[in-house]
């Protein structure tokens, strides 16, 4: 409970700060500065999870009211955007690590390391993890949950074709050996070892970096050539024609969502998620799914990297920083606002909640946290932050790897997708 | 847009109509009463947002920050450098072409069966009707993996017959197909307005009709088209501007991307995505007024050719 | 008058028409099978594990029954299906009522009125169908954020009063210029007020557009998720639409069978309210009928 009274006094201190929000404020005496508003998007269980945490969050600071909202991802988006550009945002939202860039960028969230190691202890959180949720240098966001890429795969499907699944250090090239025997020793109509991830930019990422290359250089360039991506469209080319990988037209189902992937809708032994969503994988698959690395290249670099799965970001519009603050705080250090919200958001960042709810797991939770646990050795430095315009870059190779996966040649989509990617990177 | 003004002159038969005016309704004070409720709201809720998004089609305007004037750069853009601007044009313009024939020929031949003396007919009706109830549920997305996909149920009657089908639902070649079968399925809203059609055709003059010996074909083609004209034209008209805005199918069936290689990236999605997706609302603002002048072109050439086919009661 | 009414035409013989009839019902039934396949795979779905839920299951018939996503989806968020059921519910009938009662006022004076600048009306009443409502959201969120709309109903029911949504006062100036124009005049001649003819004359004949309107504006309010979800924020305020959403979250965990079990349920109401008002369309466009 002590870090109550220490965040009280933050608070206190603060008070100055918030004498001059309430004088820019739109908002009459109607609104308490006492009040915040907390928005957020997941599952029911996650918004069981955080009002829980909220309400005894508001017990404990008597006074402060916060009322939360939440929606699923893909309705998240609008209406946040919706109350940001009415100037109307909720004081405490939820961030994901690529839009973080664009908030942060437009000046929709606010920096947060004037209340570091006041209202805020996360100095627990080593620092690559609070680099992760940076901008140019500045901390947005407090990181809710470490994440990275896995593999996740069917244990008896590849046990019924005969084949070793991949496991940590398994190079691409085996994977691809592995994935052409499995194609071999199936059984089952329309199935296949793994998805087609030539489109999912976060296994492209890693696949560069493993290669001594980055998506995106400090100054916000490409950081690959069409070779490059040309090399990439090819190692699954070679896959998707050794019947290793599923056809075009069966990857074009996955919507980047656990009740599409491939894996979930059974055309597929092997996806390459993030860690945070093995649990709902599970609870959408019958099969017994286990969890391990992306594979490596021979010879070559690490290439995975953690980055938060979600953070807390306090808006510009927030008349109430400190708490917002305060609240957020609460939910990642405090052992009972920790202990509500679990391991619900991703693995916590903080090595004393992490000892705290070991106990607490079960089997699914754990296997992801020993994931984390193990990931060490595979593991570079953050790469440069997305520039602006990265999220289109990131639909424009989705659909060239589509286009190479229905004929088009590897060569060929190397060159259209460096093409479209520096075109969009020079508009911004 | 001063053709439709035209076509509402003509088709009131100004003289008559003026003359009833001029001596009961004491000029136009009874018109603007009538119309009060529509012209407050049409003032005060419709015209401001919409100016806003005109004035915002010349900006730079990303949501997060104040928007910036940047004249004619939008429409520019549009004219000349992206190439998913066209890509967007071409799978609307094929949906409109295809969905909106087959849905209503679907639509008025069962509000033609639905109009005849079966059994059971309220039950027949309500069955056509629930997948209309359905609307833009987040369910479909699911609903219509399971009929087109590659294990789906289509893939496997056709199994039986020994044939390997492709995953329609998303293989570019087909998808938006499974879309157009999506629109035509749920085609319950226009059978119902001509089931309301059919039915204030008077019975009596079927019955002179048979009196003379006419044949089926003969009396739908002299009795009930022409009579259903001004419902067939208010169906087409309100279709193809429903077509060419159709946003929530491919929305809730590709997640919102638009693909494969954006085979069903309607219009509206690609406004939506550059938006919402991409901070570039003024950009959207400019695409959706191209939008309209294409529709508005599409609607006024409709009130225009009304006149040789559309027959009023009057 | 009723559907009896409208029996088939003289001229077929008894053996031809049961021939006719047993042909038409079992074309009817094959295609209603067709047309229900999705539902019932949904109905089936509201009822199977959710591991049973993906995966290929183009059977109808689940591997194992179990009721479990309607107690998971009712009770599953903060505040219960319940709830969301009145608060759609009362959203409809509100709008339904704003709806056809101010676009028939509106078709009245469109169809049969004459007045100044009339066309310049109506063109603009057919231009506000055509813009997508995307773009205009935001300046509407922040015009009904100055009224301090927003977290309310007030947003999705008021304009409604204020006639809109042009579809409905295009569709009844469709079917108002088809009512006989005699009728107008004789009224005239009588001395009755242009009032007294909307009243007493045109909306009596006009149940059939009036039912079909209602059905209309009250299955598409019930529907509509993009206006409750920019307006509501409260929980405590949410549509059906709103609450079947907040069940899936496509980045993480859903409850795919929650969603199944409320979308049927979210069917019910909608589809009472159609077989109570198509009694209504198919009644009283009978009646039209007859009167002419």
């Amino acid at each position: 409970m002590s870090a109550y009274s220490v965040s009280r006094r933050a608070l206190l201190g603060a008070g100055a700060g918030m004498t001059a929000a309430s004088l820019l404020g739109l908002r009459p005496a109607a609104a308490q500065q006492k009040d915040i508003r907390v928005f957020w998007w997941g599952s029911q269980e996650r918004a069981d999870r955080t009002n829980r945490a909220v309400d005894a969050f508001k017990k404990a600071n008597s006074g402060i009211d916060a009322k939360t909202e939440f929606a699923g991802w893909s309705d998240y988006w609008p209406r946040l955007a919706t109350r940001v550009a009415g100037r109307n945002a909720p004081d405490l939202i939820q961030m994901d690590y690529r839009y973080m860039f664009e908030y942060a960028r437009r000046g929709a969230i606010v920096p947060l390391d004037q209340y570091l190691g006041s209202a805020l202890k996360i100095e627990g959180f080593d620092k690559a993890n609070l680099e992760s949720c940076s901008v140019d240098g500045k901390l947005f966001g407090i990181n809710l949950g470490v994440n990275s890429s896995c593999a996740v795969y069917d244990t008896a499907a590849w046990e019924a074709a005969g084949v070793e699944p991949l496991t940590f250090g398994t190079s691409w090239d085996e994977f691809s050996a592995k994935c052409a025997a499995f194609a071999k020793g199936n059984k089952r109509r329309r199935f296949y070892a793994t998805m087609d991830a030539s489109g999912h930019e976060p296994a492209f990422e890693l696949w560069l970096v493993q290669h001594g290359k980055v998506l995106y250089t400090e100054a916000g360039q490409l950081g690959f050539d069409e070779k490059d991506a040309a090399g990439w469209f090819k190692l699954w080319a070679d896959m998707r024609k050794s019947g290793g990988c599923v056809p075009a037209d069966v990857q074009a189902l996955d919507k980047s969502t656990l009740d599409t992937s491939t894996l979930t809708l059974g055309y597929a032994a092997t996806a390459f998620p993030h860690s945070n969503q093995f649990v709902g994988l599970q609870q959408l698959n019958k099969a017994k799914l286990a969890i391990t690395a992306v594979p490596v290249t021979a010879g070559g670099k690490p290439g995975q990297y953690l980055k938060p799965s979600q953070m807390w970001s306090v808006t510009s519009d927030s008349k109430s920083p400190d708490i917002a603050v305060k609240l957020a705080n609460y939910s990642v250090v405090d052992p009972e606002g920790s202990k509500i919200l679990g391991v619900e958001r991703g693995v916590p960042a903080s090595a004393a909640v992490r000892d705290l709810l070991s106990p607490t797991l079960d089997e699914v939770s754990r296997s992801v946290v020993d994931y984390i646990g193990k990931l060490g050795p595979y593991t570079a430095k953050l790469p440069p932050s997305p520039p602006k315009g990265a999220g289109e870059v990131f639909t424009v190779l989705e659909r060239v790897s589509q286009e190479v996966g229905f004929g088009v040649s590897p060569e060929e989509g190397g060159k259209k997708f460096v093409t479209e990617a520096v075109s969009i990177l020079k508009r911004g | 847009m001063a053709t439709y003004a035209a076509e509402v002159a003509v088709s009131k038969r100004p003289a008559k109509a003026g003359r009833i005016g001029r001596f009961f309704f004491a000029g136009n004070g009874a018109g603007y009463m009538f119309l009060a409720p529509w012209l407050i709201g049409f003032l005060g809720l419709t015209l401001g947002p919409a100016l806003a998004s005109l004035y915002l089609s010349f900006t730079d305007y990303d949501l997060l920050q104040a928007p910036k004037f940047v004249g004619m750069d939008n429409y520019v853009r549009m004219a000349t450098g992206d190439a998913k601007f066209a890509a967007a044009m071409k799978v609307t313009f094929l949906y409109v072409i295809l969905s909106v024939p087959f849905k209503l020929m679907f639509a008025l031949a069962l509000a033609m069966a639905f109009n005849r003396g079966i059994k059971g007919l309220p039950f027949y009706r309500a069955v056509f009707y629930l997948p209309s109830l359905l609307g833009g549920s987040v369910a479909i997305a699911v609903l219509w993996r399971q009929l087109f996909a590659a294990d789906g149920l289509i893939n496997s009657i056709l199994g039986v017959f020994g044939i390997d089908g492709p995953s329609w639902i998303s293989n570019p070649n087909y998808s938006l197909y499974t879309l157009v079968v999506l629109s035509v399925w749920q085609f319950g809203s226009p059978m119902i307005i001509f089931l309301a059609g059919l039915r204030q055709i008077p019975q009596d003059m079927y019955e002179a009709a048979n009196m003379d010996g006419a044949s089926k074909a003969r009396q739908f083609f002299r009795i009930t088209l022409p009579l259903l004209t001004p419902v067939i034209f208010f169906n087409f008209v309100i279709q193809t501007i429903d077509a060419f805005k159709a946003f929530t199918p491919s929305f809730i069936i590709s997640a919102g991307t638009g693909g494969p290689i954006n085979s069903t990236l309607f219009y509206t999605l690609y406004l939506y995505q550059e938006a919402f997706g991409f901070f570039r609302m003024g950009y959207a603002s400019a695409l959706a007024w191209v939008l309209v002048l294409i529709i508005a072109v599409f609607t006024t050439f409709s009130f225009l050719s009304a006149r040789y086919w559309v027959h009023y009661d009057e | 008058m009723n559907d009896a009414a409208h029996a088939a035409p003289p001229g077929d013989t008894p053996e031809r028409s049961i021939l006719h009839s047993v042909l038409i019902h079992s074309v009817l039934i094959a295609v209603s099978f067709v047309m229900l396949y999705p539902l019932l795979w949904m109905v089936s779905g509201s009822v199977r594990p959710a591991d049973d839920m993906f995966g290929g299951q183009t059977s109808l018939i689940p591997s194992q029954v179990t009721l479990q996503a309607y107690k998971s989806g009712w009770f599953g968020l903060q505040v219960s299906f319940g709830t969301f059921f009145l608060n759609s519910l009362a959203i409809s009938v509100l709008a339904t009522i704003g709806n056809v009662l101010a676009a028939s006022v509106t078709a009245f004076a469109f169809a049969r009125l004459e007045f100044v600048g009339k066309s310049f009306w109506f063109a603009l009443m057919l231009g506000t169908l055509m813009l997508p409502y995307h773009v205009t959201l935001i300046p509407q969120y922040v015009l009904f954020l100055k009224l301090d709309w927003v977290n309310t109903w007030l947003p999705l029911v008021v304009p409604k009063y204020f006639a809109v949504d042009a579809f409905f006062i295009f569709l009844m100036v469709q079917f108002f210029r088809g009512l006989p124009r005699e009728l107008d005049e004789a009224a005239m001649m009588d001395g009755c007020s242009a009032w007294r003819i909307y009243w007493k004359i045109v909306l009596p004949l006009s149940l059939p557009v009036l039912a079909t309107a209602a059905i209309f504006s009250f299955i598409w309010t019930w529907e509509d998720f993009f206006g409750p979800l920019i307006y509501l924020g409260d929980i405590h305020t949410y549509t059906v639409q709103i609450g079947l959403r907040s069940l899936i979250d496509s980045s993480g965990t859903s409850d795919w069978g929650a969603l199944f079990a409320m979308s049927v349920l979210s069917l019910i109401p909608i589809f009472l309210i159609f077989l109570f008002f198509q009694r209504l369309l198919i009644e009283g466009i009978a009646t039209t009928g007859m009167k002419r």
